[in-house]
């Protein structure tokens, strides 16, 4: 198990190697400098690239880079916030995207996840046409439209929340910015739930458990749910970290200091530096995940752990065994 | 299966019952207007109101986030407003944007105006305790202008404050030690120039000319500037929230400020809002006491007595590639062009927000002349050259496609990915194919950083660009169509422009207060006259102010708004 | 021993082999014939089993609609999309006939901070035989011009994402996910390499690097969109693969790409249509999110997003201007929904079964 573990991480860490120097690349690429401003000439520009290594090559760039990052330095903002370190930035904002985020991906699979079973299980009944009706609209207007609406009736019509995220009225004003987040993970997860729980009920698994009398609670949940849920796991992962980057306007729009709206700005203002350190954070954070969902398949579908059956080792051992199953 | 049709109408429905509510949702707020309140003028005395001040923060909202609160190294609006809030340079705008005295006690010009010297105030403390000295102005200043810093800044010393040696310390060719300005005793410093600058005082309330504590700034090194505990006020407040890149701040009144008695704020509370929809709707649920709105939403407030516009400063205008597009060579083009656009309706149906036309190379109500006047209050000495005229636009438009020997061309016009840039673009396309037959204009829309470098690369064809004055002198935007100068992105030449401008700014004009005024409007006409750029307007913004706030003060220069006047009734 | 070598040899006695029996068993018509069903015309039934289905009629119908009025709407209002009428702007829909009934006869309530008032910009300046479907925009140009030909882009957009997503994400997971171990790990290390970085950073920096537009933004969403769905595929097929039907399969001597493409793909067409119905909005709201940000289409031609964006700040006073590209656009994804969900039961051969 622990060299599994450990050809993993050793995985990782490489896939995060490339990605840096994927998108060190692709910024020297990129058309423009963090210093071109109208105030700016060219000699004055050409001191700030020797301020900050700019002027050196590409690679040495890079090798200067990764050996900061070992140290945990991810370098300077060279525009949006001058000469602040970025991980300084990163500190105060990750927490306050990552618990807006978790709000809105755990209220929109909970709410997502009861819609789509309802649906599933009152197929073809009003109910199924309301959780239908919710998911459709959930999917079918973007995010900002929906912060928008909310924060004019619920906000600024009703004054049942603020329209402003302020850390005094930190669970209260996030309320607004979670809902409009996570609409588009609710419809997600509630259609998928729909369409996978409909094809388990359908299957003869189903129709034997309930004939060997299982019924009830045990029976949703142990048989039919177990199946479905690996679609939805899958579906759900990547929409977690996507979160990230999709609160980039709802962060905009209720002024919330989350690294989203830094994100935009720093890629707008040609911030290579914390658009590196930003997506880099984002990459680990979308390994880490997809580890976890390889681990999950293993635990909810047991076929995929099918490999061998030599019994020994528990749950973990028979991942990996799982893993070379797979490719035999 | 009738439900999925109902489904489809009730989905119909909720999305329009959605936005119903937004149409038919009235909301009368904020209108309350306090009869016995009298407009607070921004003087120094500070006791004329009759406002009662209440002990809330002020509420303001702010379009980005501070850059920097480095005075060297800020270069933005935002972080100059706010270092101005807690930071006093030696001298301050009054409502007007006159220089007055702020820090300094005194000064004195020497008669060939080059030697300014500065008394600094005994009162004048940094909020640690310690007495503000010249030294810390001498640290400041040569930070400015240290390679090593590599201040965005530093040619408001050498270029346009004409300091002593600064150019050659930017360069590397001398110490910083060497830079024009020195300590005399602790409340004296001198300052040396190579010119007499007839702006120079004014430029002392510019944030690169503000002071820093050398002790506490070598205490704080790279933290410096990005926390309370690592700013140091000698200002009117004293920042008491703050994190780099925050979207809200505060900052507390300053009990030792030695003007203390002036300021009636018990704070000011920013918030950065990006968003002009959720600012708006803010400002009306009274969570903001100003706030700035888009000209799109300028329909439902343009008849409240909260609303109103102030210059932003910024001259909008096209920039024709000259040198390397042979189309836009032909003088006869370039005129047809300018004479095409309707600058009139861009600024009232389009941007809504205020901002004027403007028919002249220097902005609108800006740098007051020895006349007392503002530079361009003539808007129609141009008028030959720069006017809404679509026959005259059609004429010169056939005298150069003749002298080209073309019938048709293609323009491809530059623009921010910005809001008013791209509306502003619009409309200009519009305007421009229908008046000039034969001629399509393609836009291309670009994030400002690439279109700034396209444009000084001189890869464009026309660009839409701006520029923000520096100082509160026509030279500020003469200057930038000079041979080689780096703004100069047409790369139009003239010799008798440059020399001009070389006589007003080194030359012998330079203490001929008059003689250098009348030799600025000559360069400007030659501008004008060659069509080197088609001014489009003066920007302004579009502000809500609630009815118990008077006398923020707003400047096209410098500091946008300034709040030592700023007193906030009672609600 | 010599008893069992007996009974083999009575057996050997029996049968006479031929030399068919010897011949591999492996052409694709022969394997992929399924003799317990009587032959059937396969899109045949499904076209029936579609259609019996209302709401996917519906949801087809409402399509080609929506498609058919994005290719002639833009022609038939006597407006073009680009052209402005300054002296006409921000006037409310106004139709002919129904503006007898007193809704869309040209007049709105704007709510101001002084109080709402009802206006009809028609009547103050006079046009009385002028008429915005849809209203008009801050430039005086016609919505309802502009709504379809925003609709236009955004199909396109649209339907160039979803097939290259089809193709591209199906074949890679699908591929990825059969031959599992060292061809998996190497595909998922690729796949994780590509996703790792942030989307909206590969679409700017392609927006910026190459000319904005409308085939840019397809190809941003062409090198970021295959992902989700190559999962879905790969997820599906580790399901299917260690199932008895395709070990059947290839005891029976079929190859690799003839199991993959044969045999599960009609299986696993369900979730794949449904993650197809999917990535339609999500590349339509991908522009939508670049217009918002200033990286959609460049003005002055429009998207369904550049024109809820455009119409986002006139929210509060001018609301029609963006009530119509977001109905647009919300019956656009019922649409798409209703015939995934259609084609799904439609296409499904395990509800065949029953």
């Amino acid at each position: 198990m622990k060299k599994y573990i450990l050809k993993r991480v050793v995985t990782a860490v490489f896939t995060l190697l490339v990605i840096i120097l994927i998108l060190f690349i692709l910024m020297k690429l990129m058309p423009g400098s963090p210093f071109n401003d109208e105030k700016l000439n060219n000699d004055q520009r050409a001191a700030l690239y020797a301020k900050y290594g700019l002027d050196q090559p590409v690679i040495i760039q890079f090798l200067r880079y990764v050996g900061n990052l070992l140290h945990g330095d991810f370098g300077v903002s060279y525009n949006i916030s001058k000469n602040t370190p970025i991980s300084q930035l990163i500190a105060t904002r990750l927490p306050i995207s990552v618990s807006i985020g978790f709000a809105a991906v755990a209220f929109g699979a909970l709410i997502g996840l009861l819609l789509g079973l309802l649906a599933a299980f009152k197929h073809d009944t009003i109910w199924d046409t309301i959780a239908t009706i919710i998911s459709v609209i959930g999917v079918s207007v973007p995010s900002y439209v929906f912060a928008l609406a909310l924060s004019y009736t619920f906000g600024y019509h009703w004054k049942i929340f603020p329209m402003l995220f302020s850390r005094a009225q930190l669970v209260k004003s996030s309320v607004l910015p979670s809902i409009s987040l996570s609409m588009f993970t609710m419809a997600n997860i509630a259609r998928f739930t729909r369409s996978e729980m409909l094809e388990v009920l359908d299957s003869d698994y189903m129709l034997l458990a309930e004939s060997k009398g299982i019924s009830g609670p045990a029976l949703i949940f142990r048989h039919a749910l177990r199946n479905a849920l690996i679609p939805i796991i899958t579906v759900l992962a990547p929409l977690i970290v996507d979160l990230m980057t999709g609160s980039l306007v709802v962060e905009k729009i209720f002024a919330i200091p989350g690294v989203g709206s830094l994100l935009v700005n720093a890629i707008q203002s040609n911030d290579y530096n914390v658009v590196i350190a930003l997506s880099f954070i984002y990459s680990a954070m979308y390994i880490g995940i997809m580890l976890l969902v390889d681990i999950l398949y293993g635990i909810i579908d047991p076929r995929i752990r099918l490999g061998k059956s030599d019994g020994e080792g528990g749950g973990r051992k028979k991942l990996r065994l799982a893993r070379k199953g797979a490719g035999a | 299966m009738k439900r999925r049709w109902i489904a489809c109408v009730l989905a119909g429905a909720m999305t329009l019952g959605l936005f119903g509510c937004g149409s038919s949702a009235v909301n009368g707020t904020g209108t309350e207007s306090s009869g016995s309140v009298v407009t607070g003028t921004g003087t120094s005395s500070g006791t004329d109101s009759s406002v009662v001040a209440s002990d809330e923060d002020l509420n303001v909202m702010m379009e980005t986030p501070v850059e920097s609160l480095d005075p060297q190294q800020a270069t933005d609006g935002t972080s100059f407003e706010v270092i101005a809030d807690y930071t006093d340079g030696l001298m301050q705008m009054d409502e007007n944007g006159e220089p007055v005295k702020a820090l300094a006690e005194s000064y004195d010009v020497s008669d060939d105006g080059l030697t300014y010297t500065f008394k600094i105030r005994d009162d004048a403390n940094w909020s640690n305790g310690d007495p503000v000295t010249a030294q810390d102005f001498v640290f400041a200043w040569q930070r400015a202008v240290d390679p090593s810093v590599a201040s965005e800044y530093a040619y408001m010393l050498s270029d346009i404050g004409q300091v002593k040696n600064a150019a050659d310390i930017i360069a590397g060719t001398k110490d910083k030690s060497e830079l024009g300005v020195t300590a005399v005793d602790d409340k004296t410093m001198k300052v040396e120039l190579n010119v007499p600058v007839p702006y120079f005082l004014s430029l002392m309330y510019f944030p690169t000319f503000y002071p820093v504590n050398e002790k506490f700034f070598e205490s704080c090194k790279d933290t410096f500037g990005t926390s309370p505990e690592t700013t140091l006020s000698d200002g009117a407040f004293i920042l008491d929230d703050y994190e780099p890149a925050a979207t809200s701040f505060h900052l507390k009144k300053n009990p030792d400020y030695y003007d203390a008695g002036r300021i009636k704020l018990a704070g000011i509370q920013y918030q950065v809002i990006q968003d002009s929809q959720q600012a708006l709707m803010s400002y009306q649920n009274g969570e903001l006491d100003t706030t700035m709105v888009n000209g799109d939403q300028v329909d439902s407030v343009k008849d409240d007595p909260e609303f109103k516009a102030v210059g932003a400063g910024y001259l909008w205008y096209l920039s024709p590639n000259i040198s390397a597009v042979p189309e836009l060579a032909n003088q006869n083009i370039r005129l047809a062009m300018t004479m095409a656009i309707d600058r009139d309706s861009i600024v009232n149906d389009v941007l809504k927000d205020g901002s004027e036309a403007t028919y002249t190379a220097v902005p609108l109500d800006f740098a007051t002349g020895p006349d007392g006047k503002y530079f361009s209050e003539d808007q129609t000495k141009f008028k030959d050259v720069c006017s809404y005229d679509a026959d005259k636009a059609a004429e010169y438009w056939k005298k150069g496609l003749e002298e080209l020997g073309e019938s048709s061309m293609t323009i491809n016009m530059l623009v921010d990915a910005d809001d008013a840039p791209q509306k502003v673009a619009q409309v200009l396309q519009e305007q421009l194919q229908n008046a000039l037959p034969g001629l399509t204009i393609n836009i291309t829309v670009e994030p400002k950083k690439q279109r700034v470098q396209d444009m000084q690369d001189g890869n464009f064809q026309l660009g839409l660009t701006r520029w923000g004055p520096d100082y509160d002198d026509p030279m500020t935007y003469l200057g930038m169509w000079v041979t080689n100068n780096s703004n100069n992105y047409g790369l139009w030449s003239d010799k008798d422009y440059d020399a001009i401008i070389d006589k007003c700014t080194t030359g012998d004009l330079v203490s001929d207060t008059q003689g250098r005024w009348d030799a600025m409007y000559d360069a400007e006409k030659i501008v004008m006259d060659q069509a080197v750029i088609f001014p489009l307007y003066t920007q302004c913004n579009a502000m809500m102010v609630k009815s118990n706030v008077k006398g923020i003060e707003y400047h096209p220069v410098a500091l946008n708004r300034v709040y030592k006047d700023c007193v906030k009734g009672a609600s | 021993m010599s008893n069992a070598n007996a009974v083999l040899t009575a057996q050997a006695a029996a049968y006479i082999p031929k030399d068919e029996d010897f011949r591999l068993k492996n052409s694709g018509e022969e394997l992929g014939r399924d003799t317990n069903f009587a032959g059937q015309a396969y899109w045949k039934e499904v076209i029936v089993r579609f259609f019996r289905k209302k709401s996917a009629a519906v949801g087809l119908i409402l399509i080609l609609l929506i498609t058919l009025l994005a290719v002639v709407g833009p022609m038939i209002s006597g407006y073009t999309y680009s052209a402005q009428n300054l002296s006409q702007k921000n006037l409310a829909p106004r139709i002919p006939v129904i503006e007898n009934t007193g809704v869309f006869d040209g007049s709105e309530t704007i709510s101001t901070t002084t109080g709402s008032k009802k206006t009809n910009g028609y009547f103050d300046k006079k046009l009385t035989n002028v008429y915005y479907w849809f209203g008009s925009d801050n430039y005086g140009r016609d919505i309802f011009t502009r709504t379809w030909m925003g609709t236009r882009v955004s199909l396109i957009i649209a339907v160039a994402a979803a097939v290259i997503d089809m193709v591209i994400g199906m074949s890679y997971g699908l591929i990825s996910g059969y031959f599992g171990g060292r061809v998996d790990m190497v595909m998922q290390r690729i796949l994780e390499v590509c996703n790792g970085i942030p989307r909206l950073v590969i679409v700017t920096l392609l927006l910026l690097v190459l000319k904005p537009g409308m085939v840019t933004i397809i190809f941003a969403l062409m090198l970021t969109e295959w992902i989700g769905m190559s999962r879905i595929a790969r997820a599906e097929m580790l399901k299917l693969k260690e199932q008895e039907f395709v070990l059947a399969s290839r005891t029976l001597g079929a190859g690799n790409f003839f199991i993959i493409f044969k045999e599960i793909l009609p299986n696993i067409i369900g979730p794949i249509i449904t993650q197809v119905m999917f990535s339609i909005p999500t590349a339509i709201f991908t522009e939508a999110f670049l217009s918002f940000v200033g990286l959609g289409i460049p003005v002055p031609q429009c998207s369904l997003g550049s024109l809820i964006s455009e119409g986002y700040n006139s929210f509060t006073t001018h609301p029609y201007q963006i009530v119509a590209p977001i109905i647009v656009m919300a019956l656009l994804m019922l649409s798409f929904n209703l015939v995934g969900d259609g084609l799904r039961e439609a296409l499904d051969p395990k509800l065949k079964e029953m």
